[in-house]
Protein backbone atom coordinates (compact mmCIF):
# COMPACT_ATOMS: atom_id res chain seq x y z
CA UNK A 1 0.00 0.00 0.00
CA UNK A 2 1.59 3.25 -1.11
CA UNK A 3 0.39 6.18 0.95
CA UNK A 4 1.97 8.53 -1.58
CA UNK A 5 -0.48 7.36 -4.23
CA UNK A 6 -3.60 8.43 -2.39
CA UNK A 7 -5.81 10.55 -4.57
CA UNK A 8 -8.19 13.23 -3.51
CA UNK A 9 -11.32 11.23 -4.27
CA UNK A 10 -10.02 8.33 -2.19
CA UNK A 11 -9.70 10.63 0.81
CA UNK A 12 -13.23 11.91 0.21
CA UNK A 13 -14.52 8.34 0.13
CA UNK A 14 -12.76 7.47 3.36
CA UNK A 15 -14.07 10.64 4.99
CA UNK A 16 -17.59 9.70 3.90
CA UNK A 17 -17.16 6.25 5.42
CA UNK A 18 -16.01 7.73 8.71
CA UNK A 19 -18.98 10.08 8.83
CA UNK A 20 -21.36 7.28 7.96
CA UNK A 21 -20.03 4.82 10.48
CA UNK A 22 -19.54 7.10 13.46
CA UNK A 23 -22.39 9.49 12.99
CA UNK A 24 -24.99 9.28 15.78
CA UNK A 25 -27.64 11.37 14.11
CA UNK A 26 -29.25 8.64 12.10
CA UNK A 27 -29.05 6.05 14.83
CA UNK A 28 -30.82 8.32 17.29
CA UNK A 29 -33.70 9.09 14.99
CA UNK A 30 -33.75 5.62 13.42
CA UNK A 31 -34.92 7.11 10.14
CA UNK A 32 -31.76 6.60 8.18
CA UNK A 33 -29.56 3.64 7.78
CA UNK A 34 -26.41 2.99 5.95
CA UNK A 35 -24.86 -0.04 4.32
CA UNK A 36 -21.25 -0.70 3.51
CA UNK A 37 -20.51 -3.63 1.24
CA UNK A 38 -17.66 -5.45 -0.39
CA UNK A 39 -18.49 -5.79 -4.05
CA UNK A 40 -17.49 -8.38 -6.61
CA UNK A 41 -18.27 -7.51 -10.21
CA UNK A 42 -18.98 -9.86 -13.11
CA UNK A 43 -18.83 -8.22 -16.53
CA UNK A 44 -21.69 -8.69 -18.95
CA UNK A 45 -22.55 -7.68 -22.52
CA UNK A 46 -20.23 -5.14 -24.13
CA UNK A 47 -18.15 -4.91 -20.98
CA UNK A 48 -17.54 -8.66 -21.08
CA UNK A 49 -16.31 -8.34 -24.65
CA UNK A 50 -13.70 -5.89 -23.40
CA UNK A 51 -12.80 -7.58 -20.10
CA UNK A 52 -14.02 -11.11 -19.52
CA UNK A 53 -12.68 -11.45 -16.01
CA UNK A 54 -14.31 -11.12 -12.59
CA UNK A 55 -13.41 -7.97 -10.71
CA UNK A 56 -12.52 -8.70 -7.11
CA UNK A 57 -12.02 -5.11 -6.09
CA UNK A 58 -15.09 -3.17 -5.20
CA UNK A 59 -16.99 -1.35 -2.55
CA UNK A 60 -20.53 -0.06 -2.18
CA UNK A 61 -21.98 2.59 0.05
CA UNK A 62 -25.71 3.03 0.60
CA UNK A 63 -27.52 5.70 2.53
CA UNK A 64 -31.23 4.97 2.83
CA UNK A 65 -34.06 7.01 4.33
CA UNK A 66 -37.06 5.20 5.77
CA UNK A 67 -40.24 6.53 4.14
CA UNK A 68 -42.29 3.94 5.96
CA UNK A 69 -41.62 0.52 7.43
CA UNK A 70 -41.37 -1.08 3.98
CA UNK A 71 -39.92 1.61 1.75
CA UNK A 72 -36.65 3.50 1.66
CA UNK A 73 -35.25 6.08 -0.72
CA UNK A 74 -31.63 7.04 -0.74
CA UNK A 75 -28.32 7.31 -2.45
CA UNK A 76 -25.94 4.69 -3.71
CA UNK A 77 -22.24 5.13 -4.36
CA UNK A 78 -19.90 2.42 -5.50
CA UNK A 79 -16.57 1.58 -6.98
CA UNK A 80 -15.84 -1.52 -9.02
CA UNK A 81 -12.56 -2.34 -10.71
CA UNK A 82 -12.42 -4.64 -13.72
CA UNK A 83 -9.00 -5.52 -15.01
CA UNK A 84 -7.45 -7.97 -17.40
CA UNK A 85 -3.88 -8.44 -18.51
CA UNK A 86 -3.43 -10.71 -21.48
CA UNK A 87 -0.96 -11.52 -24.20
CA UNK A 88 -3.11 -12.13 -27.22
CA UNK A 89 -3.63 -11.66 -30.91
CA UNK A 90 -6.44 -9.27 -31.77
CA UNK A 91 -7.89 -9.31 -35.25
CA UNK A 92 -8.49 -5.81 -36.59
CA UNK A 93 -11.61 -5.35 -38.69
CA UNK A 94 -10.13 -2.35 -40.40
CA UNK A 95 -9.55 -1.49 -44.04
CA UNK A 96 -7.03 -2.88 -44.77
CA UNK A 97 -7.64 -5.75 -42.36
CA UNK A 98 -4.94 -6.80 -39.94
CA UNK A 99 -3.99 -8.13 -36.58
CA UNK A 100 -2.08 -6.87 -33.57
CA UNK A 101 -0.21 -8.89 -31.00
CA UNK A 102 1.15 -7.83 -27.66
CA UNK A 103 0.56 -7.61 -23.96
CA UNK A 104 -2.67 -5.80 -23.30
CA UNK A 105 -3.85 -4.24 -20.08
CA UNK A 106 -7.53 -3.39 -19.96
CA UNK A 107 -9.03 -1.63 -16.97
CA UNK A 108 -12.40 -0.17 -16.10
CA UNK A 109 -12.98 1.76 -12.90
CA UNK A 110 -16.72 2.18 -12.51
CA UNK A 111 -18.14 4.60 -9.95
CA UNK A 112 -21.93 4.32 -9.83
CA UNK A 113 -23.64 7.38 -8.33
CA UNK A 114 -27.37 6.86 -8.10
CA UNK A 115 -30.60 7.67 -6.36
CA UNK A 116 -32.31 4.55 -5.09
CA UNK A 117 -35.65 3.23 -3.92
CA UNK A 118 -36.19 -0.10 -2.14
CA UNK A 119 -39.17 -2.11 -1.01
CA UNK A 120 -38.75 -4.55 1.91
CA UNK A 121 -40.86 -7.61 2.51
CA UNK A 122 -41.58 -9.05 5.93
CA UNK A 123 -41.17 -7.40 9.30
CA UNK A 124 -38.40 -5.47 10.99
CA UNK A 125 -36.03 -7.45 13.19
CA UNK A 126 -36.46 -10.46 10.92
CA UNK A 127 -34.68 -11.48 7.77
CA UNK A 128 -36.12 -9.19 5.12
CA UNK A 129 -35.83 -9.78 1.41
CA UNK A 130 -36.05 -6.65 -0.67
CA UNK A 131 -36.04 -5.37 -4.22
CA UNK A 132 -34.88 -2.01 -5.43
CA UNK A 133 -33.94 0.16 -8.30
CA UNK A 134 -31.18 2.72 -8.49
CA UNK A 135 -31.04 5.29 -11.27
CA UNK A 136 -28.36 7.77 -12.14
CA UNK A 137 -25.11 6.98 -13.82
CA UNK A 138 -21.55 5.87 -13.68
CA UNK A 139 -18.25 7.66 -13.82
CA UNK A 140 -16.41 5.23 -16.09
CA UNK A 141 -12.62 5.41 -16.22
CA UNK A 142 -11.64 3.11 -19.07
CA UNK A 143 -8.12 2.35 -20.18
CA UNK A 144 -6.63 0.13 -22.87
CA UNK A 145 -2.87 -0.29 -23.02
CA UNK A 146 -0.90 -2.24 -25.58
CA UNK A 147 2.85 -1.94 -25.92
CA UNK A 148 3.77 1.65 -25.28
CA UNK A 149 0.39 2.87 -26.48
CA UNK A 150 -2.42 3.89 -24.21
CA UNK A 151 -6.02 4.74 -25.00
CA UNK A 152 -8.25 6.06 -22.28
CA UNK A 153 -11.73 7.40 -22.12
CA UNK A 154 -13.18 8.83 -18.92
CA UNK A 155 -16.80 9.78 -19.07
CA UNK A 156 -20.18 9.91 -17.38
CA UNK A 157 -22.57 7.21 -18.55
CA UNK A 158 -26.26 7.27 -17.63
CA UNK A 159 -27.70 4.07 -16.31
CA UNK A 160 -29.71 2.09 -13.81
CA UNK A 161 -29.11 -0.77 -11.39
CA UNK A 162 -32.00 -3.06 -10.45
CA UNK A 163 -31.30 -4.96 -7.28
CA UNK A 164 -32.55 -7.75 -5.05
CA UNK A 165 -31.20 -8.81 -1.70
CA UNK A 166 -31.63 -9.61 1.98
CA UNK A 167 -31.16 -7.68 5.17
CA UNK A 168 -30.34 -9.92 8.10
CA UNK A 169 -30.61 -8.32 11.55
CA UNK A 170 -27.91 -9.26 14.07
CA UNK A 171 -28.29 -6.76 16.90
CA UNK A 172 -30.74 -3.97 17.61
CA UNK A 173 -29.13 -1.52 15.22
CA UNK A 174 -26.75 -3.69 13.27
CA UNK A 175 -27.11 -6.33 10.61
CA UNK A 176 -25.76 -7.96 7.49
CA UNK A 177 -26.76 -7.26 3.92
CA UNK A 178 -26.39 -9.39 0.82
CA UNK A 179 -27.56 -8.29 -2.58
CA UNK A 180 -27.07 -8.59 -6.30
CA UNK A 181 -27.27 -5.70 -8.75
CA UNK A 182 -27.26 -5.47 -12.49
CA UNK A 183 -25.40 -2.29 -13.32
CA UNK A 184 -26.37 -1.18 -16.77
CA UNK A 185 -25.28 1.94 -18.66
CA UNK A 186 -27.46 3.28 -21.47
CA UNK A 187 -24.90 5.54 -23.06
CA UNK A 188 -21.19 5.66 -23.57
CA UNK A 189 -18.09 4.72 -25.47
CA UNK A 190 -15.35 2.30 -24.61
CA UNK A 191 -11.65 3.10 -24.20
CA UNK A 192 -11.06 3.35 -27.96
CA UNK A 193 -14.16 5.40 -28.69
CA UNK A 194 -16.52 2.67 -29.88
CA UNK A 195 -20.14 3.06 -28.76
CA UNK A 196 -20.99 0.51 -26.09
CA UNK A 197 -23.45 -0.13 -23.29
CA UNK A 198 -21.35 -1.11 -20.33
CA UNK A 199 -22.94 -3.64 -17.99
CA UNK A 200 -21.87 -5.80 -15.11
CA UNK A 201 -23.37 -7.79 -12.29
CA UNK A 202 -22.25 -6.95 -8.79
CA UNK A 203 -22.57 -9.26 -5.82
CA UNK A 204 -22.40 -7.24 -2.63
CA UNK A 205 -22.03 -8.38 0.96
CA UNK A 206 -21.50 -6.20 3.99
CA UNK A 207 -22.87 -4.50 7.02
CA UNK A 208 -25.92 -2.41 7.65
CA UNK A 209 -26.72 -0.10 10.51
CA UNK A 210 -30.25 0.54 11.76
CA UNK A 211 -31.89 -2.18 9.68
CA UNK B 1 -16.78 0.41 23.37
CA UNK B 2 -17.06 -3.03 21.84
CA UNK B 3 -19.20 -1.63 19.03
CA UNK B 4 -16.77 1.21 18.36
CA UNK B 5 -13.87 -1.22 18.12
CA UNK B 6 -15.85 -3.36 15.76
CA UNK B 7 -16.64 -0.39 13.55
CA UNK B 8 -12.98 0.62 13.49
CA UNK B 9 -12.01 -2.87 12.33
CA UNK B 10 -14.59 -2.72 9.56
CA UNK B 11 -13.50 0.76 8.57
CA UNK B 12 -9.85 -0.29 8.38
CA UNK B 13 -10.77 -3.29 6.26
CA UNK B 14 -12.62 -1.18 3.75
CA UNK B 15 -9.92 1.49 3.81
CA UNK B 16 -7.37 -1.11 2.74
CA UNK B 17 -9.61 -2.02 -0.16
CA UNK B 18 -10.06 1.63 -1.12
CA UNK B 19 -6.38 2.44 -1.07
CA UNK B 20 -5.56 -0.10 -3.71
CA UNK B 21 -4.56 1.39 -7.03
CA UNK B 22 -7.15 2.30 -9.65
CA UNK B 23 -5.04 0.57 -12.27
CA UNK B 24 -3.82 -2.74 -10.88
CA UNK B 25 -1.48 -3.67 -13.76
CA UNK B 26 1.80 -5.42 -13.19
CA UNK B 27 5.23 -3.97 -13.84
CA UNK B 28 6.31 -4.24 -17.47
CA UNK B 29 9.69 -5.40 -18.71
CA UNK B 30 11.17 -4.00 -21.91
CA UNK B 31 10.05 -7.01 -23.92
CA UNK B 32 6.53 -6.67 -22.50
CA UNK B 33 6.18 -3.44 -24.47
CA UNK B 34 6.67 -5.15 -27.82
CA UNK B 35 3.76 -5.11 -30.20
CA UNK B 36 3.47 -6.64 -33.63
CA UNK B 37 0.89 -5.25 -36.05
CA UNK B 38 0.25 -6.59 -39.53
CA UNK B 39 -2.04 -5.46 -42.34
CA UNK B 40 -2.69 -6.97 -45.74
CA UNK B 41 -4.35 -6.09 -49.00
CA UNK B 42 -7.54 -8.15 -49.01
CA UNK B 43 -7.80 -8.01 -52.83
CA UNK B 44 -4.57 -9.90 -53.34
CA UNK B 45 -4.42 -13.65 -53.97
CA UNK B 46 -1.21 -14.65 -52.21
CA UNK B 47 -1.29 -18.05 -53.92
CA UNK B 48 -0.06 -16.25 -57.03
CA UNK B 49 3.01 -14.98 -55.16
CA UNK B 50 5.54 -17.76 -55.07
CA UNK B 51 8.97 -16.15 -55.21
CA UNK B 52 10.58 -13.33 -53.27
CA UNK B 53 13.63 -11.11 -53.27
CA UNK B 54 15.06 -9.29 -50.26
CA UNK B 55 17.53 -6.39 -50.74
CA UNK B 56 20.96 -6.72 -49.12
CA UNK B 57 20.49 -3.77 -46.83
CA UNK B 58 17.97 -2.24 -44.51
CA UNK B 59 16.61 1.26 -44.82
CA UNK B 60 17.62 3.12 -41.68
CA UNK B 61 15.96 6.37 -40.73
CA UNK B 62 17.12 8.71 -37.98
CA UNK B 63 14.91 10.55 -35.53
CA UNK B 64 14.48 13.44 -37.96
CA UNK B 65 13.32 11.19 -40.77
CA UNK B 66 16.61 11.33 -42.66
CA UNK B 67 18.18 8.18 -44.13
CA UNK B 68 21.21 6.77 -42.33
CA UNK B 69 23.92 5.08 -44.36
CA UNK B 70 25.71 3.26 -41.53
CA UNK B 71 24.46 -0.28 -40.99
CA UNK B 72 23.03 -1.18 -37.62
CA UNK B 73 24.18 -4.05 -35.40
CA UNK B 74 21.04 -6.12 -36.08
CA UNK B 75 20.55 -5.43 -39.81
CA UNK B 76 21.89 -8.74 -41.09
CA UNK B 77 20.02 -10.66 -38.41
CA UNK B 78 16.75 -8.97 -39.46
CA UNK B 79 17.32 -9.77 -43.13
CA UNK B 80 18.23 -13.39 -42.38
CA UNK B 81 15.18 -13.84 -40.19
CA UNK B 82 12.83 -12.40 -42.80
CA UNK B 83 14.25 -14.76 -45.43
CA UNK B 84 13.96 -17.80 -43.19
CA UNK B 85 10.34 -16.98 -42.34
CA UNK B 86 9.44 -16.53 -46.02
CA UNK B 87 11.08 -19.84 -46.88
CA UNK B 88 9.22 -21.50 -44.00
CA UNK B 89 5.93 -20.24 -45.45
CA UNK B 90 6.73 -21.89 -48.77
CA UNK B 91 8.09 -18.98 -50.77
CA UNK B 92 11.15 -19.60 -52.92
CA UNK B 93 13.96 -17.10 -53.18
CA UNK B 94 14.24 -15.74 -56.71
CA UNK B 95 17.59 -15.99 -58.43
CA UNK B 96 17.38 -12.30 -59.27
CA UNK B 97 15.05 -9.53 -58.09
CA UNK B 98 13.72 -9.15 -61.62
CA UNK B 99 12.37 -12.70 -61.45
CA UNK B 100 10.63 -12.33 -58.09
CA UNK B 101 6.88 -12.08 -57.56
CA UNK B 102 7.31 -9.96 -54.45
CA UNK B 103 9.97 -7.69 -52.99
CA UNK B 104 10.29 -7.67 -49.23
CA UNK B 105 11.99 -4.63 -47.78
CA UNK B 106 12.73 -3.68 -44.19
CA UNK B 107 13.18 -0.31 -42.51
CA UNK B 108 14.37 0.46 -39.00
CA UNK B 109 13.96 3.61 -36.99
CA UNK B 110 14.45 4.69 -33.41
CA UNK B 111 12.77 7.56 -31.61
CA UNK B 112 13.36 9.29 -28.32
CA UNK B 113 10.23 10.40 -26.55
CA UNK B 114 9.81 12.87 -23.76
CA UNK B 115 6.78 12.57 -21.61
CA UNK B 116 5.43 13.74 -18.33
CA UNK B 117 2.75 13.12 -15.84
CA UNK B 118 1.26 13.97 -12.54
CA UNK B 119 2.59 12.32 -9.42
CA UNK B 120 0.07 12.37 -6.64
CA UNK B 121 1.35 12.81 -3.18
CA UNK B 122 0.07 12.98 0.33
CA UNK B 123 1.14 16.56 0.30
CA UNK B 124 2.76 18.87 -2.13
CA UNK B 125 6.47 19.27 -1.23
CA UNK B 126 7.23 22.46 0.59
CA UNK B 127 3.62 23.24 1.30
CA UNK B 128 1.96 23.37 4.66
CA UNK B 129 -0.71 22.43 5.55
CA UNK B 130 -0.94 19.33 3.36
CA UNK B 131 -3.04 19.55 0.22
CA UNK B 132 -4.18 16.02 -0.49
CA UNK B 133 -4.80 15.29 -4.11
CA UNK B 134 -2.25 17.77 -5.42
CA UNK B 135 0.34 16.46 -7.74
CA UNK B 136 3.72 17.52 -8.90
CA UNK B 137 4.94 17.01 -12.44
CA UNK B 138 7.45 14.35 -13.42
CA UNK B 139 9.27 14.19 -16.74
CA UNK B 140 11.04 11.27 -18.32
CA UNK B 141 12.38 10.15 -21.67
CA UNK B 142 12.33 6.78 -23.32
CA UNK B 143 13.58 5.36 -26.56
CA UNK B 144 11.59 3.15 -28.86
CA UNK B 145 12.65 1.08 -31.81
CA UNK B 146 10.54 0.12 -34.79
CA UNK B 147 10.97 -2.34 -37.62
CA UNK B 148 8.79 -2.07 -40.69
CA UNK B 149 8.65 -4.97 -43.11
CA UNK B 150 6.80 -4.38 -46.37
CA UNK B 151 5.93 -6.88 -49.07
CA UNK B 152 5.57 -5.17 -52.44
CA UNK B 153 4.38 -6.43 -55.76
CA UNK B 154 7.43 -6.90 -57.99
CA UNK B 155 5.32 -6.85 -61.12
CA UNK B 156 4.88 -3.19 -61.93
CA UNK B 157 2.10 -3.96 -64.40
CA UNK B 158 -0.26 -4.99 -61.64
CA UNK B 159 -2.34 -2.31 -59.97
CA UNK B 160 -1.68 -3.29 -56.36
CA UNK B 161 1.84 -2.48 -55.19
CA UNK B 162 1.53 -2.84 -51.40
CA UNK B 163 0.58 -6.38 -50.42
CA UNK B 164 1.45 -6.74 -46.76
CA UNK B 165 3.11 -4.71 -44.04
CA UNK B 166 4.30 -5.55 -40.55
CA UNK B 167 5.13 -3.01 -37.88
CA UNK B 168 7.09 -4.01 -34.81
CA UNK B 169 7.54 -1.57 -31.96
CA UNK B 170 8.96 -1.70 -28.49
CA UNK B 171 10.99 0.06 -25.85
CA UNK B 172 14.75 0.05 -26.29
CA UNK B 173 17.21 -0.04 -23.44
CA UNK B 174 17.73 -3.69 -22.80
CA UNK B 175 20.96 -5.54 -23.48
CA UNK B 176 21.98 -6.43 -27.04
CA UNK B 177 21.35 -10.10 -26.32
CA UNK B 178 17.82 -9.41 -25.25
CA UNK B 179 17.20 -7.07 -28.19
CA UNK B 180 18.45 -9.74 -30.58
CA UNK B 181 16.09 -12.38 -29.22
CA UNK B 182 13.20 -9.91 -29.21
CA UNK B 183 13.83 -9.13 -32.89
CA UNK B 184 13.73 -12.82 -33.81
CA UNK B 185 10.65 -13.46 -31.72
CA UNK B 186 8.73 -10.49 -33.07
CA UNK B 187 9.56 -11.08 -36.75
CA UNK B 188 8.48 -14.68 -36.30
CA UNK B 189 5.24 -13.45 -34.70
CA UNK B 190 4.59 -11.11 -37.64
CA UNK B 191 4.65 -14.02 -40.06
CA UNK B 192 2.81 -16.38 -37.72
CA UNK B 193 -0.13 -14.01 -37.46
CA UNK B 194 -0.25 -13.72 -41.27
CA UNK B 195 -0.93 -17.31 -42.36
CA UNK B 196 -2.59 -16.13 -45.61
CA UNK B 197 0.91 -15.36 -46.95
CA UNK B 198 1.43 -19.09 -47.25
CA UNK B 199 -1.73 -19.72 -49.29
CA UNK B 200 -1.16 -22.07 -52.22
CA UNK B 201 2.42 -22.95 -51.31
Amino acid sequence: MKITNIKFWQLITIAALVILMFSNSYSQRQQWYGALTYSVSIPSGDTKEFIDEIGWRGIGLDYRYLVNKNVTVGLYFGWNVLHKRSEELTQLETDPPGAIYGIQEKTINSFPIMASAHYYFGERKKIRPYVGLSAGGFIMLQRYEIGIFLFDNDQWQWGIAPEAGFVIPVERDFGLILNGKYNMAFTGENAVGKEVNNAYWSINAGFVWEP
Amino acid sequence: MRKTTFRIIILLSFTIVILQSCYPGEELTYSDTDIVATFYNKDVNFATKQTFAVPDSIIRIDENGNPVSDPGPFDQQILNKIKSELLALGFAEAAAPANADVLVIAAVTTSTWASGGCYYSWWYPGWYPPYPGWCYPVYYTYKTGSILIAMLNANANEAESGLWIAGINGLLGDSNTSTSSRINRDIEQAFNQSPYLGDGK
